[in-house]
């Protein structure tokens, strides 16, 4: 129940920025539209530091594996190369040490 | 019929992104059915939702058992940069009756960044655009909502690892100047002190505003102007 809940309110605030935009007729503040610019790269890297060190004590390998995903992807900047390349990594640094 | 025929245009200008869109759409799906959301759950977030970072974010906010109204916030404070792309095309293509709510619906940064670089500005071509990334959308969640479920025992595989994999791929892309780059690591940190204090989804919000608001402080003087297109143009690259 709560899911649909939370599904119906992200629907709301999804299509209402979607809607108002065309709807509208006026300027954002330009410190506005900076704020918006970093909205993705704040929230990014809020979801994936506190995810990184994991819960089985693999928290080296991990970052490890982290390691190698942003090379590729800053290399690539192709999302499922990077996340194979750092999954690899993980399973065979696991495999490897004791 | 000439709107046939732009909608057509439209939907294949598209097609190069199918490439970027269907590993994202896999991904997504992948950690959705980790964070425990069922297919149909799965498959509701993208035909209804349908905001790929949104939905990679509040999966992982699902999973870490976040309250509703973060995780909507959340959403909320990531999508509304899509009032920049409506208030750009309003003006543009003239929206009456009927097509403004339903180019508001499938629109998305790809079908702004596509429609805008075309210079066909119609709204059959525009509609024809955003379908065709839905459609693609939806077809690859579907994929790997499958795929996902038929992994044996994912705790044991470290499969929860793709999570911050995955967010770290999704940011390293947007990271370009130092001030990018500070906001980043500040956030980072931010977030990791406040997650060992505040219950579920908090953190994320709190590091989202708090970044955010720091970045644009940083960036004062910088036209916003300039950073709107080149954000589209960053997406569609």
């Amino acid at each position: 129940m709560t899911f649909w809940l939370t599904v119906t309110g992200m629907l709301a605030v999804t299509f209402g920025s979607r809607y108002a935009g065309l709807a509208l007729r006026t300027e954002l503040p330009a410190f506005w539209v900076r704020f918006l610019h970093f909205v993705p790269i704040a929230v990014f890297a809020a979801l994936l530091t506190p995810s990184l060190q994991g819960s089985y004590g693999e928290g080296e390998i991990r970052v490890a594996g982290a390691g190698v995903a942003a090379l590729v992807a800053w290399r690539t900047r192709n999302l499922g190369l990077a996340i194979a390349a750092g999954m690899l990594t993980f399973w065979l640094l696991r495999l490897v040490t004791p | 019929m000439a709107g046939l025929e732009g909608f057509r245009r439209g939907f294949v200008a598209m097609a190069p992104l199918w490439l970027g869109v269907v590993p994202f759409g896999v991904v997504y799906a992948v950690l959705a059915r980790e964070a425990g959301l069922s297919l149909l759950e799965t498959q509701s977030l993208s035909v209804l939702v349908f905001a790929g970072s949104a939905q990679v974010s509040a999966v992982g906010l699902f999973g870490a058992g976040a309250a509703a109204a973060e995780i909507v916030f959340t959403t909320f404070l990531l999508n509304v940069r899509h009032v920049l792309y409506g208030l750009s095309l309003g003006r543009r293509i003239p929206l009456r009756g009927w097509r403004r709510p339903t180019a508001a619906y499938f629109l998305t940064d790809e079908a702004f960044g596509v429609t805008v670089v075309s210079h066909e500005r119609t709204f059959p071509f525009l509609l024809g655009a955003e379908l065709s990334l839905f459609l693609v959308w939806n077809l690859s969640t579907l994929g790997g909502a499958v795929a996902g479920a038929a992994i044996a025992d994912p705790g044991a595989l470290g499969i929860d690892l793709v999570f911050p994999l995955a967010f770290l791929a999704l940011l390293v892309p947007l990271v370009r100047t130092r001030v990018e780059l500070g906001v980043a690591v500040a956030s980072g940190a931010l977030a990791y002190a406040l997650a060992e204090r505040l219950p579920g989804g908090l953190p994320i919000l709190v590091t989202g505003v708090a970044g955010s608001l720091l970045g644009a402080a940083l960036t004062r003087g910088r036209p916003g102007d300039a950073v709107r297109l080149d954000d589209a143009a960053r997406e569609v690259a």
